[in-house]
């Protein structure tokens, strides 16, 4: 199983940098398509690993424990969807003539080398390390969000730059804090930076030192996550980078930076209790969603549309983990890896009526379902899943989310389910003006040699976000068990 | 040689008094190139703040740390950073938010609340560079207020900077630094991150013929 998890990490980088090399776009194309079939490959044989039981680790380094295969699960499956669909999106755009070849080259070398941080990160046993990762994926991305060059997109990529460096530096501060904390505890050592280590020797850790280290993090990886008041990168970095890195940045990236403030409170926890970080994350995520719920109302711009949910979604995430106990927790992670499939679909389906209209404006929009029926059918099924319809997943994990945060605190489940409520409306209200109706505009159609591809990584993620919405299948069942250890939480998964 | 502990803990202290000293001095310039200047004059002080802990200490991969500092640091960084202002023509004064006396103030206070938030937690560190954690956190606050109260992309950068050196400083502090696997990942993302920062500089200039960030407001709502 080992081998796997190398195999998985090691499959983005050494595909990068076999891009450097590569010449011609089917050599590309084949290349990419490969890459992201390993990735499935090894994501499958790490999660069965798991699954059955056994935490798969190598040396001191790797060590994938329940969470971090539920990461890859949801990295590597929407990574390798990403992957297809970017074959076709930039393909396009290279037959089309506005990216030349060796921009299209450069492309994929970024989108891998983003994919292996992220990948990397979640599988490492070590609290530094994985700031490094991050770090990695933080700049790799810097690079993909300015691609296009136009000043919109410039400017989109200065601010992401400026905030997510600010807030990774913060979060070495909370690590070093952590480490501060922990060496009195195990001695000045690698051992001292384990996660594996950390979390056993927890509860003896100085409170004070991890409420500060937990509130560095917090502000540090929630400005990566997209979590209200450190939000203002994300819409814009959302809305002007290439439609792929769009999809990865809301469906992976976010996650990640969520990840990493979840790894440390099953640190936090037993040290402090359980009220301290929740509290702050409840506070953020209603914080967050009240926000975005706003901006849903009055957004012209349709990928910004979209960029505002994934606040939304994140506050929602929060708002599970920060109530906490089994329905908060199972909530959180449902609701984290439904909504990676759902907003990278969405993305998907958007960067579509991108190209074959040219701009982003949602008036201009209009009757996706008879010009485009697989992108507009696609983008009103990830928008119903996103605004919380049955039968999808996200209205699973949103119910069980309102009821562990009625058992805590009631107000926090009115506010919730209010919020809810208005993002759902202003949601559905702008998709539906989009995919209903007569068209307007002809657009320029896909070429066969892109269209392709989109519409197989559109396909892909439908059939996934409607299989685990439907019935939660074993291996996901099987992953969510452990992690009530990991978690601390008692009881079962509802 | 021996160095008597209070003889060793003062010159730490010292050390990183300097390294405040020099937050304030940048705060207070007006020309961007002596800002770069200070900055690397502050790095300075940090490698030989390390290298005096690794010195007293014996923990002898700080000294591989200090030395990253000063090449990193002292050189290379601020070599990047002139050849931009050399590039883009923008010797001229800064563009300030906040005025300079009231960015002092603002800055004095800021120390205060560092020494105020670390108080609780001092006592835990070793007796060498207790005082440190508190000033680190006081040059992260501050690194934070230049990137707020300053509209040039360099200077933004510039206060970034600072805030990587507090917090190596932090580290070296609280921790006798990170163990060198991490140290070294550090230096090379921060590394990493100067260039891009360079590289987007350029951008900027090329299509905004500016490097004024209050013109980059463009993306609303």
């Amino acid at each position: 199983m080992a081998s796997a998890l190398i195999i998985l990490i090691a499959a983005p980088l050494v595909s990068g940098l076999l891009s450097l090399a590569v010449r011609t776009r089917p050599v590309m194309e084949r290349l990419q398509m490969g890459h992201a079939a390993v990735l499935w490959a090894a994501m499958a044989a790490v999660v069965a690993g798991v699954a059955a039981g056994d935490d798969v680790s190598f040396g001191s380094l790797l060590h994938a424990d329940a969470l971090s295969a539920f990461m890859d699960l949801m990295l590597a499956f929407v990574g390798g969807t990403a992957l297809v669909y970017a074959v076709g999106y930039m393909g396009e755009k290279l037959s089309r003539g506005p990216v030349e070849f060796p921009r299209y080259r450069r492309f994929f070398v970024y989108f891998d080398l983003f994919l292996f941080a992220m990948v990397f990160a979640v599988n490492l046993d070590n609290i530094a390390l994985m700031w490094i990762a991050v770090e990695g994926s933080t700049i790799s991305a810097a690079l993909s969000v300015g691609f296009d060059r136009t000043k919109a997109a410039l400017e989109a990529g200065w601010k992401y730059i400026i905030l997510n460096f600010v807030g990774i530096t913060l979060a070495l501060f909370g690590t070093v804090l952590v480490y501060y904390a922990s060496e009195h505890v195990l001695g000045v050592s690698m051992e001292a930076l384990k996660w594996s280590v950390l979390a056993r020797a927890a509860g003896s850790l100085n409170p004070v030192v991890l409420k500060m280290a937990f509130v560095f993090v917090m502000i540090g990886y929630g400005t990566k996550a997209g979590v209200a008041p450190m939000h203002t990168w994300l819409p814009d970095a959302h809305a002007e980078a290439p439609t792929p890195i769009s999809a990865v940045l809301s469906g992976l990236m976010l996650n990640l930076g969520l990840y990493a403030v979840l790894r440390l409170k099953t640190i936090v926890d037993p040290a402090v209790g359980p009220e301290f970080a929740g509290s702050i994350m409840v506070g953020l995520g209603l914080l967050s969603m009240t926000i975005a719920a706003t901006f849903l109302l009055i957004q012209r711009d349709y990928k910004r549309l979209f960029a505002y949910s994934s606040i939304e979604h994140v506050g929602i995430v929060l708002v599970g983990f920060g109530v906490g106990g089994a329905a908060g927790v199972f909530g959180g992670l449902f609701h984290m890896i439904n909504h990676a499939l759902a907003k990278s679909t969405a993305f998907y389906a958007a960067g579509r009526v991108l190209l074959r209209y040219g701009h982003k404006n949602i008036d201009g929009v209009t009757g996706l379902l008879r010009q485009m029926p697989l992108v507009g059918g696609a983008m009103l099924l990830a928008a119903l899943a996103l605004a919380g319809m049955p039968p999808f997943g996200l209205f699973i994990s949103e119910i069980l989310i309102a009821t562990g945060a009625y058992d805590k605190r009631p107000w926090v489940a009115y506010a919730f389910l209010l919020l809810l409520v208005v993002a759902f409306a202003a949601l559905v209200y702008q998709v539906f003006r989009m995919v209903l109706g007569e068209p307007k505009e002809t657009g320029v159609p896909m070429t066969p040699g892109g269209g392709r591809f989109t519409d197989f990584a559109l396909a892909a993620n439908l059939v996934a976000m409607g299989y685990i919405g439907i019935h939660m299948p074993g291996f996901l069942r099987a992953l969510f068990i452990p992690m009530t250890r990991v978690f601390h939480v008692l009881g079962e998964i509802p | 040689m021996v160095i008597h502990p209070d003889l060793g803990s003062q010159l730490v202290n010292l050390c990183s008094a300097l390294l405040l000293l020099t937050c304030f001095a940048i705060i207070a310039q007006r020309r961007l190139s002596a800002c770069v200047d200070l900055f690397a004059l502050q790095s300075v002080f940090l490698a030989v703040t390390a290298a005096l802990v690794a010195f007293l200490t014996g923990a002898h991969h700080i000294y591989i740390a200090a030395a990253l500092t000063v090449v990193i640091k002292v050189i290379i960084l601020p070599r990047i950073l002139k050849a931009v202002i050399e590039r883009l023509n923008v010797k001229r004064e800064l563009v300030l938010n906040i005025n300079i006396p009231s960015s002092l103030l603002i800055c004095g206070a800021l120390v205060i609340l560092a020494f105020y938030i670390t108080q609780p937690i001092i006592s835990l560190g070793f007796l060498l560079t207790q005082d440190s954690l508190a000033i680190a956190l006081s040059i992260v606050l501050i690194g934070f207020f230049i990137m707020i109260a300053r509209k040039k992309a360099v200077t933004q950068v510039i206060g970034f900077l600072v805030i990587e050196n507090g917090l190596f400083l932090g580290a070296t502090a609280a921790a006798y630094g990170m163990p060198l696997i991490v140290e070294l990942g550090v230096f090379f993302d921060i590394l990493v991150a100067g260039l891009i920062i360079g590289v987007y500089t350029h951008r900027l200039q090329d299509t905004f013929d500016s490097v004024d960030t209050s013109k980059l407001t463009g993306l609303k709502e």
